[in-house]
């Protein structure tokens, strides 16, 4: 049996503020006599979402801001009620929406340990046996017997963390949380998170704008849209249809806002295009084969001593490569004009997805900078990749062996038992 | 009723943790502490006693002092509670947001906080009796029952007044009004004896007076106040002729109020 179903779950929000006391009277005077009565626009933030989700599973919910995840994950921890169809939790659920929502800025840290172990419904007794251990995870030995108010926001957010995670509960339900703490406490998070997944077998629920992470740990990929499952099931394609979805918005974006320049107007960057292997114009890539970058630009005050520099990134702005020109290219003058410039690439490296490009030039002695621009275009590298290239940005050119050739599989096999 | 007391003890903890967080929360960072719980009743009785020397309340042989205070006692209680009450689920609107758990445990926990003020009044009314050399009887034993109906006519105000008050926050504003009012209406400054007096014994509306008595008593709190006079001070049993018209009022309220109350709750979320 499921241990959480949803059918067709429909949950309508009325736009505007509350109805005032006129607005009430007049329409009950309406209704009295059978005039239609003002209705204030509805607006569905789910619609007829069905799914089931069995135990142990580690399922992800993504989408557009605006999408109804926050408003799904509020249902299934019962927070509200579906305007229509049914929610059924079948376990005791642990809602981590909003890491810190109990804490209480008077109390000092182990008070509220205490009190939010008792809105988790976490036994005091419970709480009691874990407090060192919460402590710990929390790294505010120093600071827990201050009140919270004067801690630093970043310390609050560990501190609910902690408190949350030592819940033991069926059902998780995360809500963009583990983007807490600094780097090396978001590493904890994760593991923990890892920990609770892998090992523990519980049942998680993972609402995240990183989709990365959401890639990474969960099972099952549940894409919304407009309140509606536009995709669900295996992460990896569900994600990258989000992606893109999310690349032909930033297109769009771009197409209507230009402004994602710096440039000190000395330079002005004409076009850029792609040519394949058989210097055939394209505006999408192949991977592992040659092709070659060019950018078009318009000098408009003569430069000195100019250095190009390009770059491939994610859509999400994870910087891949860059490659300058600074010992293959010695530009000491370059006169007002336009200019061509090309940058090969042999065989691709990119694996099939979807990235962005970078471009910036700099001048002078100093190298100031003259021009920069990121996600300048967007493109796609297609292509088939071998079984042995699995996940990642790149293919690396890289062989297994087996050192001792001797030792066969069997051999291995039997030092172990032995 | 039933639902209430279940969901009372399975959620202990939390009402605990709440109710003792309400409390170190009001009283961290304050000097006084505690005194400022008491401040209330106990300034209320001092005005009350002043007034008195004016317009002279006839109280029988009880001191006016404490039979205003043990008056007071009961009177600030059920007023703290339920105006506590009806505020408590906007005030904790972060929480319902983020977390569900029954929504009753908020009037609830309200209620509870006020209980350790109410401990705190009792202690200077032990005083006051030892002061006047006024014996306890028997029927004090009666005293934990008073203030039982005592939190069940505020948990009836609290309930209806919660919900209400997450859809229109009127309510907040309206309840003291109410209150402050009810105070007079209820046998706070003067005994209930004084009522009885002039409208049973001397009739003093004409035939419409036995009606006006019943309407006074419909005030659960006109009940709750004089039985705690009666088994505190003067060593009687409750009167019950004075007590059940608002006990029937209370036993009828109560439980819409509260079903009134679980239907709103879905919305809070939503709404707040």
């Amino acid at each position: 049996m499921p241990i959480i179903e949803v059918n067709h779950v429909t949950k309508e929000y009325q736009l505007g503020h509350i109805s005032s006391l006129k607005e009430n009277v007049v329409n009950s005077y309406r209704r009295l006599v059978g005039k239609p009565i003002h209705k204030r626009e509805n607006f569905k933030a789910l619609d007829d979402i069905s799914f089931s989700i069995e135990q142990g599973e580690v399922v992800g919910i993504i989408g557009h801001n605006g999408a109804g995840k926050s408003t799904l994950l509020k249902h299934l921890a019962n927070i509200s009620k579906p305007t229509k169809g049914s929610v059924i939790v079948r376990g005791s659920v642990a809602p981590l929406i909003e890491v810190g929502a109990g804490v209480n800025p008077e109390l000092t840290g182990r008070e509220n340990i205490y009190l939010n172990g008792a809105i988790l419904g976490i036994p005091k007794k419970i709480i009691q046996q874990k407090m060192d251990e919460i402590i710990e995870f929390s790294e505010l030995e120093q600071f827990i017997d201050t009140p919270v108010k004067r801690y630093s926001s970043g310390m609050t957010v560990k501190l609910g963390f902690s408190i949350a995670t030592s819940l033991d509960a069926d059902i998780l339900i995360v809500d963009e949380v583990l983007a807490v703490g600094d780097l090396a406490f978001q590493r904890k998070c994760f593991d923990r998170m890892e920990d609770m997944i892998k090992r523990q077998g519980k049942t998680v629920l993972l609402v995240s704008h990183n989709i990365r992470q959401i890639q990474r740990l969960c099972n099952r990929v549940i894409l919304l849209d407009h309140g509606r499952i536009n995709m669900q099931g295996e992460p990896q394609a569900v994600c990258d249809s989000f992606y893109e979805q999310n690349d032909k918005k930033i297109k769009a974006n771009i197409d209507h806002t230009k402004t994602h320049t710096i440039a000190s107007g000395e330079v002005e960057l004409v076009e850029l295009y792609f040519m394949d292997h058989a210097k055939r114009k394209v505006d999408s890539l192949s991977y592992n084969e040659n092709c070659s970058i060019h950018f078009k630009i318009n000098v408009l005050e003569e430069l000195e001593d100019v250095t190009f520099g390009f770059g491939f990134h994610t859509t999400d702005f994870l910087y891949l490569t860059t490659h300058n020109s600074e010992e293959q290219l010695n530009i000491n003058r370059l006169p007002a004009g336009d200019h061509e410039l090309v940058c090969k690439v042999k065989r691709l490296p990119l694996l099939p997805g979807i990235y962005s490009i970078r471009f910036g030039i700099t001048a002078g002695q100093a190298a100031r900078d003259v021009f920069y621009g990121d996600s300048l275009k967007h493109f796609q590298v297609v292509g088939d990749i071998p079984i042995t290239i699995r996940d990642g940005f790149f293919a690396l050119n890289a062989h297994w062996m087996e050192k001792n050739i001797n030792i066969t599989e069997t051999a291995i096999i039997s030092t172990v038992v032995v | 009723m039933i639902k209430i007391v279940k969901n009372l003890y399975d959620y202990r903890e939390l009402i605990a943790a709440l109710v003792w967080k309400n409390i170190v929360l009001r009283y961290k960072q304050s000097y006084l502490g505690f005194l400022w719980a008491v401040l209330k009743p106990i300034m209320l009785m001092l005005i009350f006693t002043l007034v008195r020397s004016f317009v002279g309340i006839d109280t029988g042989n009880i001191p006016y002092p404490i039979l205003t205070f043990a008056a007071l006692l009961p009177w600030v209680f059920f007023q703290e509670s339920a105006s506590e009450g009806v505020n408590s689920v906007t005030s904790n609107a972060a929480l319902i947001k983020k977390i569900y758990f029954p929504r009753e445990v908020f009037p609830i926990t309200a209620m509870v906080t006020k209980i350790v003020e109410l401990a705190i009044s009792f202690v200077i009314l032990t005083a006051m009796m030892i002061y006047y050399k006024m014996m306890p009887t028997v029927y004090a034993l009666w005293v934990p029952a008073v203030i039982f109906y005592t939190m069940m006519v505020a948990l009836g105000i609290s309930f209806f007044g919660a919900a209400i008050n997450v859809y229109y926050r009127d309510m907040a504003q309206a309840l003291p009004v109410v209150l402050s009012l009810l105070m007079y209406g209820s046998p706070v400054m003067y005994p209930l004896s004084l009522v009885h007096q002039k409208l049973i014994v001397e009739q003093a509306a004409g035939h419409w007076s036995n009606n006006l008595y019943t309407l006074y008593t419909l005030n659960p709190l006109a009940g709750i106040i004089d039985s705690f006079q009666r088994v505190m001070l003067k060593g009687l049993p409750p009167d019950f002729e004075a007590l059940y018209p608002g006990l029937v009022l209370t036993l009828v309220i109560l439980p819409l109020s509260y079903m009134f109350f679980k239907r709103a709750e879905n919305w809070f979320a939503d709404v707040i």
